[in-house]
């Protein structure tokens, strides 16, 4: 439909073609990124950007969720400085982040990380609040230690605020990888970006533009599956008839 | 004799850190083997009792011993079923029932067999793979208890599990309760607001007096068993029981 309307506005001349291009343009323009062979490294050198910023996210996110969540001197000493920083425009940092890392993967690494990073911390450190103390002290009586509590309890309790986190990590790592690689680049799906941009070909901008939205889908997929495996037992439970 | 005695509790005194006691001169003795039943109007502190024998709440005065130890969270000789289920939302019914086995460290095979055993001595093998959320309260109720006996300890402490279901569905869970503990005898604190249920389900009954002063007074339910919660109803050795206690539950309020 929005396809159409597009494409019908530029073939009758309401929209100039140097400014949005039109889907055809579009669809060319892909195919030749993909024909040229400049689509596999580049693509390749983001994905990678990205996993590792995305992991990284998740892995140190969570971890700090955990010990802010649990630790109430940890939480007062720290909370302050980690809302500084995450007030921050981290963006706006990019090209001190070249400066600092140099014009390789690991300043886009470090970019995507700042976005990612304090997303998975909130959004966990959400999912782990007000667990149902009568399922932690049913637990406990039984003989649960600390980690048992943990592991049965608190993180099944945190998971769907976790899984919704994931989501949100993973389209701004997605983005700071890109946008750094705009700022300054050896490869990657930005600097391809900032080529075509340079040339004024929109075509081959929204081609690539396209390609990461193709690629930021995909992975989202793969975390909707895992999720609907690992949150089925809490389908319909907010259903409320009539 | 001492051996016979599994909770000793002397001039139990409980105040919270507060300077007003929340219980005091409380005395009581449970023997091995023994199903007690604590009644008591509200705020007479028999949850509260219930809870310094879970080794939840401290003792500020007097002590609680049970088997011979204090009290302690998590002891696995002690088995406590709250008020509310509990059961884990994300896990099923058969997988819930396990996790007390889990938690004790017993083998994945032999944890699933005792689970299986469990479930279906309460009559939920068509559920065992349901999640919580799909059952009916009664339905987990009988989950928690699967899950409290499949684990087998020598004392159970009850928080009024059944205090939130239809006259019914209790009648149905005190011989299923009767059932799985006849068949284990361990020693039993049950707390409940309910007569005929202290009447149905107890060797002796102790009424703690409203004001937080301990035992009010106690009485010997001499019904043999096995008994039948249902048949019960209509015998008249049940009424009197209840005639009995009422008024004693009446004159610890004053």
């Amino acid at each position: 439909m929005f396809l159409a309307l597009w494409q019908g506005a530029v073939g009758l001349g309401l929209a100039d073609p140097a400014f949005v291009s039109s889907p055809a343009s579009v669809v060319a323009a892909l195919w030749k990124l993909a024909g040229d062979g400049d689509l596999g490294p580049n693509l390749l050198t983001t994905l990678i950007e990205i996993m590792i910023a995305f992991a990284m996210s998740v892995v140190f996110g969570i971890a700090s969720a955990l010990v802010l969540d649990r630790s109430d001197w940890a939480n007062r000493i720290l909370s302050p400085f980690l809302t500084a920083f995450n007030s921050m425009p981290r963006i706006a940092l990019g090209p001190l982040f070249i400066l600092w890392f140099g014009i390789g993967i690991a300043s886009k690494v470090v970019l995507a990380f700042s976005l990612g990073y304090f997303i998975m911390l909130l959004s966990t450190l959400g999912g782990l609040k007000n667990v149902d103390r009568d399922l932690l002290l049913m637990s406990r009586l039984f003989g649960a230690s600390e980690l048992r509590l943990f592991r049965d309890v608190r993180l099944p309790w945190a998971l769907p605020g976790i899984f919704a986190g994931l989501r949100l990590s993973l389209i701004y790592c997605s983005a700071g990888a890109v946008i750094g690689e705009m700022i300054a680049a050896q490869s990657g799906l930005g600097l391809l970006v900032q080529s075509f941009s340079g040339r004024f070909d929109v075509a081959g901008v929204m081609a690539v533009i396209l390609v990461v939205a193709f690629l930021v889908m995909s992975l989202t997929a793969l975390m909707d599956l895992a999720e609907r495996r690992l949150l089925a037992w809490s389908k319909g439970s907010t259903d409320v008839p009539g | 004799m001492d051996a016979a005695i599994d909770i000793r509790v002397a001039d139990l005194r409980v105040n919270f850190g507060l300077p007003r006691d929340s219980l005091s001169g409380v005395n009581l003795g449970v023997a091995k083997g023994e199903f007690v039943a604590l009644i008591g109007a509200s705020g007479c502190g028999k949850t509260t009792l219930l809870n310094v024998m879970a080794g939840l709440v401290p003792a500020a005065g007097g002590s609680a011993i049970i088997r011979n130890a204090p009290p302690i969270a998590g002891r696995r000789d002690i088995c406590y079923i709250l008020a509310r289920d509990a059961l884990l939302p994300w896990r099923t019914v058969l997988r819930n029932v396990e996790y007390g086995l889990e938690v004790s460290g017993v083998a994945r095979k032999e944890r699933e067999q005792t689970a299986l055993l469990y479930i279906e001595k309460v009559g939920l093998k068509a559920y065992r793979d349901f999640f919580p959320s799909r059952l009916s309260q009664g339905m987990r109720q009988r989950a928690s208890l699967a899950r409290a006996f499949a684990v087998g300890r020598s004392v159970y402490l009850m928080d009024e599990p059944f205090s939130a279901l239809d006259s019914q569905t209790k009648l149905m869970l005190h011989d299923q309760l009767l059932g799985l503990w006849e068949s284990c005898h361990a020693t039993v604190v049950f707390v409940t607001h309910d007569i005929g249920e202290a009447i149905t389900l107890a060797d002796r009954v102790i009424v703690m007096a409203k004001a937080g002063t301990g035992v009010a007074g106690e009485i010997s339910i001499d019904i043999p068993r096995p008994r039948s919660a249902e048949a019960l109803q209509a015998d008249s050795r049940y009424h009197d029981l209840y005639r009995r206690i009422w008024a004693r539950l009446k004159a610890s309020t004053e």
